[in-house]
């Protein structure tokens, strides 16, 4: 149960990136699940049913915040929940401040990739969970998710170009990424 | 103080005859001139820096070798994936390492996978728990006479006493408790007598209606009949006896009075047809 709900609270606070509306969200999902319980009967991987049935109220709360401007500035506490203690001072701001240009890029992007980037990116759901979740075939999530990435990556790098933030900072981030 | 004639000769874009007209007659400028000419045709003679057979395959090569920010961002995909060919993640670490825009689109992509699951409050687990219905198995008696079995056994039974045609108040108040079997008896012969009826009723029923439409398609097909014939056999219309017509040339149209008469005539043509 605890795995479980630890697994349904990361995906009710990626779609919210709030505390208070993650909280409500998985209670909500969960009596969800409680109420279709008897119609699961197995032929899914659990998470992939519970997404299925609870898919709606992820959505719904994700178009509310999206409409409350939440995205485009992400507050520290909501990226602070994603970060890593046991990182650096350095690597801890360099991965704050990228994880909010991601959800901000995330914002701007159409539900439908958004969502599966969430699931597969953020989640780690496999393919064919995210395919019987959504109700799609394995190689339309495929190609969603491509494209997803591909518009994500499009406008972080925008977000550079026009911010003129490809001096010190890329420098850096090339250099964290051992790109270079 | 020397002559600067050739220059501004130069400068002002004189025709060549006049520079040389000035040189015949100014040794100063003469030296000049002869110098200049002198840098001119060593320049001419020089040919062309010829490049490198390498910088002209290098040069070749950076299609092969880099891609655009458009293209990088498709192939970031499929590197996050982990389903890159190697030639294209050639490719795209060296446009990586030029770019920062997109290095740092890379950078942002691939820390995806490796931020932290945010840690569910220690209170919610509990709560969710508490969502779950109790779903204790019930005894056997106990689903028997829930609520709902009763209503059903309640109308089974109504059902039951309907199909087998029983008044259940006229046999309890009729045999009591000791003659319900008899009671029961008789009651099932009225209903079986009355179904019996109620059958016979509907026969009958259903003969007459039969009988009706019967009737009703043989007069329909009669009437059919005697107007085709009626079309084919029409009587001559008795002749009238002319009278003087007024239209357009000064007779007198048709009156009303006259339309109704043949209107009546056709009436009475057709009457007896349609009475058959």
């Amino acid at each position: 149960m605890d795995r479980f709900g630890q697994r349904v609270y990361a995906i009710a606070y990626h779609f919210t990136l709030k505390r208070e509306d993650a909280d409500e969200l998985s209670q909500e999902i969960f009596l969800k699940i409680f109420e279709n319980l008897d119609r699961y009967d197995g032929g899914f991987p659990l998470v992939a049913w519970v997404l299925s049935v609870s898919r709606n109220l992820c959505i719904d709360r994700y178009r509310r915040r999206k409409r409350e401007n939440s995205f485009r500035f992400v507050s520290d506490e909501a990226v602070t929940a994603l970060l890593k203690s046991d990182d650096d001072p350095a690597t801890l701001a360099l991965t704050k401040e990228r994880t909010r240009m991601l959800f901000s890029a995330l914002a701007e992007v159409p539900e439908d990739l958004a969502e599966i980037l969430i699931l597969r990116d953020l989640n780690g759901l496999a393919y064919d969970e995210i395919g019987q979740a959504l109700e799609l075939p394995e190689g339309t999530v495929k190609s969603r998710l491509f494209r997803a990435r591909a518009e994500v990556a499009k406008r972080i790098r925008a977000r550079h170009e026009s911010h003129s933030l490809g001096g010190p900072l890329a420098s850096i981030a090339m250099a964290a990424a051992g790109l270079v | 103080m020397s002559c600067r004639e050739l220059e501004r000769l130069f400068v002002s874009g004189a025709a060549e005859a006049d520079s040389a007209r000035h040189r015949a007659t100014c040794d100063e400028c003469e030296r000049l001139g002869a110098e200049l000419d002198r840098t001119v045709s060593l320049s001419a003679a020089l040919r062309p820096p010829a490049w490198s057979p390498a910088l002209r395959r290098a040069l070749l090569d950076i299609p092969r070798s880099t891609v655009s920010c458009e293209t990088a961002d498709g192939l970031l995909a499929t590197l996050v994936e982990g389903e890159i060919a190697p030639e294209d993640e050639a490719r795209l670490r060296s446009h990586l390492s030029r770019c920062g825009a997109c290095a740092e689109a890379a950078a942002t992509l691939q820390s995806m996978r490796s931020l932290a699951a945010p840690e569910a409050p220690p209170w919610l687990a509990p709560r969710l728990a508490a969502a779950r219905p109790d779903r204790k198995k019930r005894s056997f008696w106990r689903s028997a006479f829930s609520g709902r079995m009763v209503v059903a056994y309640a109308y089974a039974a109504a059902l039951i006493v309907m199909l087998l045609g029983l008044n259940p108040t006229a046999v309890v108040r009729r045999a009591g408790f000791a003659g319900l079997g008899e009671s029961t008896r008789n009651a099932v012969t009225v209903a079986e007598s009355s179904i019996g009826d109620r059958l016979g009723a509907l026969q009958e029923k259903a003969i007459r209606t039969l009988a009706v439409w019967r009737g009703r398609i043989g007069g329909y097909g009669r009437a059919a009949v005697s107007n085709a014939f009626a079309l084919v056999w029409r009587p001559e219309p008795k002749k009238t006896p002319n009278r003087p017509r007024l239209g357009k040339d000064g007779g007198a149209a048709a009156t009303p009075v006259d339309v109704d008469v043949a209107a009546g005539q056709r009436e009475e043509l057709s009457a007896p047809i349609l009475r058959v």
